[in-house]
């Protein structure tokens, strides 16, 4: 019995240790832009980190827990950047008469043409067109193997990617393609109209960061619960899975639409900061990008994930051009590193998988399918064979 | 690999609403999809011009370009076939060769005024060079990336195969630059060389068939009839009963390697000369339009790579010629969706070891 | 290929056949399964009254488990109806069959190796549970009642089995092989079933464990009111735990009746023993 308890205890105590863990942490990171002046290049980058991290959450959901290889997430991130393109900016100027529909819109954007909501509204819009477009894509997923898995969503990334450049069907035009949709309205709200994103761009940083706190809170307790449990089950077996009650097509639809949710939310908040949405952002390397995050990170393990996004986003908008990008001049080479982020990208992929499959802050189960090969499709050649 | 005691993934039942479609998909759908953007532009042709020329032109073309994305398919086909893993690096490989090539007859000294003796013998040279270089290349990514993650999940060895991708990428924009890169036109590819019943024919279409044709030939009889070519069917087909009987498996896969980089070399010579440009991108796009013609074909089937290929490329001159260039990758991918969901045996159906 | 009609010498059993499925808990009546042009599985009806153990029998590639993979949803049958409790189960999908009440263990034990014994057992309760996403997400009271109910009825569901309490959270890949198949018992128990579908639960266990678990069979079926259908090869659990045998061979069932009968059946003799002379 006293076994049980001190197991019980320390799984409490774990629990509890992970919570002071996030609060201090979150505290931290909270006041210390404080400290730097309010247009800091270093805050940008730890913008642009936070909303990375939140998108590298997404797609942990999809790939971490329910064993989903996506490679088309860039998908979201377009989406999630159009929603702010299209509801907060004056892109379809002549809606209303060219009077333009306002809803909760900050007083400069009130007297624009065009649709302007308000960034939250923004943002459940991105979450809502995401979710949908995530399950629409999961949907022909749902039958095929891990590998061709991946090569489908890859297809409907490029697919959504081309219809972003082109911009227009017929006389419909929905993108500005390479134009880019600009300007997107600035954040405006309540609490932050002090901070103009002309003079300070610490009222992103505390959006981003809410983002990733909230990121964080889904992630846990999704993962511990009923629908975490499914998402492993199908991960592992998809054939005791579905014997032991889980239905295979909604819960893979839950994960789509899950992890799209947060590429969309991130995508609208990046909309929103760069103040324009342009379609080459949205690059079949872009969902390398995310995807090598959760991998260097963990599959599954969802503070390994934080880490691969911080890292990642920090070695690909800090390290390389800013501290690296002397070195091939130096060497007598005449190339720009930041065109080679990429491939810096790419030999980490291939490192990791080799040396530490199971990532920096790897999380138990994973490593164990990972390192011993147990799990994964394994059940799904048994039972073909 | 007991047939007796096989329940198919067919027989898995997940989605039932879907299925009475998917079965019809299955028997028909491809065909008639494929089918769809000829007989469609055909009838059109008729009405609008009177003749058939257009869209045999379209056809034409389709095939030169189809065969270049044969021979790329190949190497997709060879080495699913044999350890079940989507190479995702190969189309990077194909840069690669192309941009060996370039190289290659730079070194030669082949320019615009070169004979015509001494362009095929240059030529030569360069396609052997290309397809060296490749097929070594292709053999240890095999050897760095993926023998070591061979008993791992079988996504393990795909993140590498697309970390490797764009190592070789980056490869290409350090040798040649970012931006598309036009190089001399030896061959004179748009140079009709005759025009039968209003087809024309190009240089270009005459070099990619005669590059491609007797690569084939020579493939399929060494897979078929070669002592090696049946240790690489065996393995195929089950890797461990291979390996009891005597086939070492692990040179078996590299010689697979080794072959689908060959083909990939002589593939980016042809489409160095036929495009007249290289860019480091190349292998990105063409790595997936041919990745679609293998698994249309049916992968692991080396005729359907072909095949396959062949389709591809008449589907995407169409695009380019009536839909608009821009939107041919989205016709491309939209074919590769359809044919995953709906028929991912492929066309040249046969039931391999991993259908489905 | 014979029909059943022909199997059976007797007019009287078809007739006693008929009235069984009648009020049978599951029922397969007629079923085929046929993969390509192999026929796997041949025009077997096979009924499971309440509260019974029956078992299906034959040597390998009998069509045993792929009668079971048609019962629990993972394979349409070709022809022929599965009735669960008068209602038509046939081609529903495997979750929807488990969330009426069949639940099964597999032949070679399929855990989530990487889960706990108790995470098991709580996907086991997977369609008794109601949170959905945004439950899930927003743990109202609701939620964290089932899912802390859910917890505590694996615990008591892997006590029930006779597991260890201090193995309970250890992962499922460390467990001992007897272990894992209780684990995978009391998973398939945690949802509540009517009816049980064991596949060869004694492969792999000493002849003591085996008698361990025919005991427990007999108290599944006494207390908790379970229909069991056994598949199995030790003949002497078979002949000791079963009120009714199939046999099949070769897709067909060439025999069925109690323990006795079916011991004296020369054909069931000749499927075992193959053709003498």
């Amino acid at each position: 019995m006293s076994a049980i308890n001190s197991n019980l205890e320390s799984f409490r105590n774990w629990k509890h240790a992970n919570l002071a863990i996030a609060v201090v942490l979150i505290g931290a990171l909270a006041i210390f832009p404080l400290f730097k002046p309010p247009l800091d290049g270093f805050i940008d980058d730890c913008v642009l980190a936070l909303a990375y991290v939140v998108m590298a959450l997404g797609l942990n959901i999809v790939v971490g827990f329910a064993g989903l290889l996506d490679l088309g997430f860039v998908a979201f991130y377009a989406f999630g950047s159009y929603a702010a393109g299209w509801f907060a900016s004056d892109f379809f100027s002549s809606i209303n008469g060219e009077k333009g529909i306002h809803i909760g819109a900050g007083t400069f954007a009130s007297t624009l043409p065009g649709i302007h909501l308000n960034f939250l509204l923004v943002l459940v819009a991105a979450v809502i067109i995401t979710s949908i477009a995530g399950m629409i894509i999961g949907l022909p997923t749902l039958r095929l193997r891990g590998d061709y898995i991946a090569i489908v969503t890859l297809a409907f990334g490029e697919i959504i990617g081309r219809f972003a450049v082109n911009g227009q069907i017929g006389g419909f035009k929905y993108t500005n393609g390479r134009q880019a949709i600009s300007p997107v309205d600035a954040l405006d709200l309540p609490l932050l109209k002090e901070f103009d994103s002309a003079f300070s761009i610490r009222g992103y940083y505390w959006v981003a960061l809410t983002m990733v706190a909230f990121s964080l809170f889904v992630n846990f307790r999704l993962r511990d619960s009923r629908l975490g449990r499914a998402w492993i089950a199908i991960r592992e077996d998809e054939v005791a899975a579905v014997s032991m009650g889980i239905p295979l097509v909604k819960t893979k639809l839950m994960a789509y639409a899950a992890g799209a949710a947060f590429g969309g939310l991130s995508g609208a908040f990046l909309g929103t900061y760069f103040n324009s949405v342009n379609a080459n952002q949205f690059q079949f390397a872009f969902s390398i990008f995310i995807l090598s995050m959760v991998i260097l990170g963990g599959l599954g393990s969802i503070w390994g994930t934080v880490l691969g996004a911080i890292t990642l986003s920090f070695i690909n908008s800090y390290f390389i051009p800013d501290v690296f990008n002397g070195i091939p001049g130096s060497l007598g080479l005449d190339f720009d590193l930041t065109q080679l982020s990429f491939g810096i990208f790419g030999f980490l992929l291939v490192m990791v998988m080799i040396l530490r499959p199971e990532g920096l802050l790897p999380e138990k189960r994973r490593r164990l399918e990972l390192k011993e090969g147990i799990g994964a499709d394994e059940a799904i050649v048994e039972v073909r064979a | 690999m007991n047939v007796a005691t096989l329940p198919p993934q067919e027989e898995i039942r997940t989605t039932p609403v879907s299925e009475r479609l998917r079965k019809f998909f299955s028997a028909y759908g491809l065909w008639i999809v494929l089918l769809g953007l000829p007989v469609f532009y055909g009838i059109k042709d008729l009405q609008d011009e009177g003749d058939l020329s257009r869209l045999g032109n379209n056809l034409f073309a389709g095939l030169s370009n189809g065969a270049i994305w044969a021979l790329i398919a190949l190497g997709y086909t060879l080495v699913y076939g044999i350890i079940e893993l989507i190479n995702f690096a190969h189309g990077d490989v194909f840069m690669i060769g192309s941009f060996v090539a370039v190289g290659m007859w730079g070194t030669v000294g082949l320019a615009l005024t070169t004979g015509t003796l001494g362009l095929i013998a240059g030529l030569l040279v360069t396609l052997i060079v290309a397809m060296v270089v490749c097929g070594t290349m292709n053999v240890m990514i095999e050897r760095v990336a993926y023998r070591p993650l061979r008993s791992a999940p079988k996504l393990a060895p795909l993140i590498t195969a697309v970390g490797f991708s764009f190592i070789l990428q980056n490869v290409g924009i350090v040798w040649l630059g970012s931006s598309q890169k036009g190089v001399p036109d030896l061959i004179k590819a748009q140079h009709v060389l005759v025009s039968v019943a209003g087809i024309d024919i190009h240089n270009s279409d005459v070099l990619a068939l005669a590059v491609t044709a007797p690569l084939v030939f020579l493939l399929t009889t060494f897979v078929n009839h070669s002592r090696s070519g049946k240790a690489m069917r065996a393995t195929a087909q089950d890797p461990e009963a291979a390996r009891l009987m005597g086939i070492n498996v692990d040179t078996t896969i590299s010689l697979t390697f080794l072959l689908g980089g060959l083909l990939a070399g002589a593939a980016g010579l042809v489409y160095a000369l036929y495009q007249t440009n290289v860019w480091y991108f190349q292998g990105f796009t063409a790595g997936l339009i041919a990745f679609t013609a293998a698994v249309m074909g049916g992968i692991g089937n080396l005729k359907g790579a072909v095949i396959g290929g062949l389709i591809i490329g008449c589907i995407q001159q169409i695009s380019d010629n009536r839909i608009g260039a821009q939107w041919t990758p989205a016709v491309v991918f939209a074919y590769l969706v359809l044919i995953m969901v709906f028929r991912p045996q492929g066309l040249v159906g046969e039931e391999t070891r991993e259908a489905g | 290929m014979s029909t059943s009609g022909s199997i059976d010498p007797g007019a009287p059993e078809v007739a006693e056949l008929a009235t069984e499925v009648e009020g049978a808990l599951l029922s397969a009546e007629n079923v085929s399964k046929i993969f390509g042009g192999l026929v796997a599985v041949n025009d077997v009806t096979v009924a499971i009254p309440r509260k019974k153990i029956v078992s299906i029998i034959g040597p390998n590639g009998a069509g045993k488990t792929t009668f079971f993979n048609m019962l629990t949803g993972l394979y349409k049958p070709s022809r022929g109806k599965i009735v669960l409790d008068g209602a038509d189960i046939t081609g529903h999908r495997p979750d929807k069959i488990m969330a009426g009440g069949v639940a099964r263990t597999f032949q070679n034990i399929r855990l989530f190796s990487t889960m706990t014994a108790v995470e098991n057992v709580m996907v086991g309760q997977h369609a008794r549970m109601r949170a959905g996403l945004i439950g899930s997400i927003l743990r109202p009271p609701r939620v964290g009642r089932e899912e802390r109910g859910t917890r505590e009825k694996a615990r008591d569901m892997l006590g029930f089995v006779g597991l260890e309490t201090k193995t309970f959270d250890e992962l499922a890949i460390n467990l001992s092989y007897g272990d894992q198949r209780r684990v995978e018992i009391a998973r398939a128990l945690a949802s509540e079933p009517r009816l049980l579908l064991l596949d060869e639960p004694t492969a792999g266990m000493n002849p003591q464990e085996s008698e361990v678990l025919t005991t427990f069979m007999k108290r599944l079926r006494d207390e908790l009111d379970l229909s069991i259908l056994l598949i199995e090869h030790d003949m002497k659990v078979v002949m000791g735990v079963s009120e009714h045998i199939t046999v099949l061979d070769h897709g067909e069932k060439i025999a069925e009746g109690d323990p006795a009968t079916v011991r004296a059946n020369p054909r069931v003799i000749e499927a075992y023993l193959g053709k003498q002379g």
